[in-house]
């Protein structure tokens, strides 16, 4: 081992207790800014994974608040608004549309199994487009009496290919054609539909609350977007990106907040190490003029103190990262309680790259820290060592 | 070996002025014992500042090995005391939680010398600690953690060896055996510059500095 190192742990462990105390406070708020990096990290890869299987580029959904529907949709929530069915046609005479389909999202009681169901209503040739990625146990449905449902509600409801899901006080029942493989996103949640068929349940013939919109050229969608906003009337369009852009946003500020947090933590541990160290210098007074006296020049000692601060530190560091990987799930619970969008699937997962971010940002943490207490250090004059 | 001209220091303590030495001459030769008493206050202190190199003169000149200690710049210092001087200390100094031999070789740390085990491990031998090469110093008694200490004095083969108060912590007995060592260090070609309050080990130097308010008393 390099001399400087084994010199200056010898030092750290004369103070135990107080090495491990001002450690454990770095290795504290380390643990918060990778927890919070990771959970960003996996916040934004996780929605826009599940953006992505929506299938859908643009959604067209009547003026209000489109932010509002747009979320709901992806959830399943029922949407007071309706779109009028006549703007379907206008969407579908535009050329670069590939497939363009009302949706219908209702929530339909379901007292035999007591709960509710979310009921996604839509063209079932659309469904295969769309989801391309979906792998079926059964097939799409071909008749509208015929559902399928996802991974989920099937579990829930306890259903296997073939079977029937019936609501009694509606007086229909349904053949369960086919149960999408799990895919760790929303889609689990829901019971797919022919569009017209929950039309007829609501009483609403030609209603929609959306109308999902895929093109064939990705790369001309704000094209084809502007297009379609000024020639409809009484739409709003609402792109995927629009709504990842929303939620991280509303991710970002809450990680802002987060963040301050994580500073100030930071900014005390630092301040404990500072203190920490500077009491080992003080108290090695003679000592350090010893050193000094039998040949260590200033640069050795400024150096011996700037490695007892960042050891300190650094193993700080990795024992912050280890806590937050053991605390991982806790995390991801307690974040998905407080925040009103989390998207589906493992959010926080321990990343390489910013562990190794988090432990250089203790190494900084540790060399600033020590800075002030390895340059006092250096300024102790070797005639401290004799002193009559 | 070494020259002193007209050393004089003066340094502030406070708001007052301290003279502690005015004007010595003295001049020590290679291979000589020799011993500095006098009563607290004569600067003896000051003077082993100044002899080790730890400390430049307000005024006055000294050589060692005809080199200008006072021109040289910190740096120079620091070098010079590496390769020529070998520093005692009253308490020892040694590291609590590094072994005798990791203690020894200290040192050897700072000059950027690879360490050879033999070397080191041939001092230790030498102050008569071989069985206690891995113990830590609170393992020692006081003699013993002086006689290491005159280990790491020597471990970068330094020409003078300079010790402050070596036994002002020590009984008779150990008092008595780290002189006898130091002796024979003295009989191996080292010299020695000791400060003691110990008139009877002093008395048995080649020769005797007697200090008194910064100068040398000439008996």
């Amino acid at each position: 081992m390099n001399g400087f190192l084994k010199l200056a742990i010898t030092n750290l462990k004369r103070h135990k207790t107080r090495s491990i105390l001002a450690m454990f406070g770095i290795a504290a708020s380390v643990t918060v800014l990778f927890s919070i990096l990771s959970f960003n990290r996996g916040f934004n890869r996780e929605l826009a994974k599940e953006l992505a299987r929506t299938g859908i580029h643009f959604m067209v959904v009547p003026s209000g608040c489109p932010h509002e529907v747009a979320s709901l949709v992806l959830h399943g929530a029922v949407v007071p608004k309706f779109l009028d069915i006549s703007v379907m046609e206008r969407i579908k005479k535009s050329k670069d549309i590939e497939v363009a389909t009302p949706i219908l999202v209702a929530q339909l009681p379901n007292p035999e199994k007591g709960r509710i169901d979310l009921v996604y209503g839509i063209e079932m040739e659309a469904l295969a487009i769309l989801k391309p990625s979906w792998r079926i146990d059964g097939r799409i449905p071909s008749s509208d009496d015929e559902i399928i449902l996802g991974f989920e509600v099937a579990r829930h409801h306890g259903i296997r290919v073939g079977d029937y899901l019936s609501y009694p006080h509606l007086g229909v029942k349904f053949k369960v054609a086919g149960i999408v493989k799990v895919t760790g996103t929303q889609d689990d949640a829901f019971v797919y539909m022919p569009i017209k068929t929950v039309q007829v349940l609501l009483k609403r013939p030609s209603g929609a609350t959306a109308i999902g919109v895929k093109v064939k050229r990705p790369e001309l969608l704000q094209t084809i977007v502007d297009e379609l906003s000024e020639k409809i009337p009484g739409i709003q369009i609402v792109t995927m990106n629009d709504v990842m852009n929303r939620i991280s946003n509303l991710a970002a500020s809450a990680k802002v907040l987060s963040l301050s947090i994580a500073m100030v933590t930071i900014f005390i541990s630092a301040v404990g190490v500072m203190n920490s160290i500077l009491m080992t210098v003080f108290e090695r007074t003679k000592e350090i003029g010893m050193m000094r006296a039998i040949g260590a020049s200033r640069t050795d000692i400024f150096r011996i103190i700037l490695m007892e601060s960042t050891f300190l530190t650094l193993l700080g560091g990795i024992i912050g990262i280890l806590l937050s990987v053991v605390g991982n799930d806790a995390i991801e619970a307690f974040t998905r309680k407080i925040m009103p969008y989390v998207p589906g699937g493992e959010i926080v997962s321990f990343e390489p790259g910013l562990a190794l971010m988090s432990l250089s940002f203790a190494f900084v943490i540790g060399i600033l820290a020590g800075l002030y207490p390895a340059w006092k250090a250096s300024k102790i004059n070797p005639i401290e060592a004799i002193k009559g | 070996m070494i020259q002193l001209r007209g050393i004089e220091k003066i340094y502030k303590r406070g708001s007052e002025y301290v003279h502690a030495l005015r004007g010595i001459d003295l001049e020590i030769s290679k291979g000589e014992f020799v011993s500095i008493v006098g009563p607290s206050g004569a600067g003896k202190t000051t003077l082993l500042h100044i002899l080790g190199c730890l400390d430049t003169p307000t005024r006055g000149e000294i050589k060692i090995d005809n080199r200008a200690v006072n021109l040289m710049t910190e740096s120079e210092l620091v070098l010079f005391r590496r390769k020529k001087i070998g520093l005692i200390f009253q308490q020892f100094y040694l590291i609590p939680g590094l072994s005798i031999y990791d203690n020894v070789a200290l040192p050897l740390l700072f000059s950027r010398t690879r360490v050879e085990r033999e070397h080191v491990l041939s001092l230790i031998e030498l102050v008569g600690l071989k069985e206690r090469v891995n113990h830590t110093p609170a393992q020692l008694s006081g003699g013993e953690m002086q006689r290491v200490a005159i280990a790491r004095a020597l471990v970068n083969k330094p020409e003078i060896i300079l010790a402050d108060e070596p036994t002002g912590n020590l009984d008779t007995e150990n008092s008595e055996r780290i002189f006898e060592l130091l002796r024979k260090l003295n009989k191996n070609g080292f010299t020695v510059v000791m400060v003691t309050h110990n008139n009877d080990l002093a008395s048995r130097a080649d020769r005797v500095i007697r200090l008194r308010d910064g100068r040398i008393q000439h008996l």
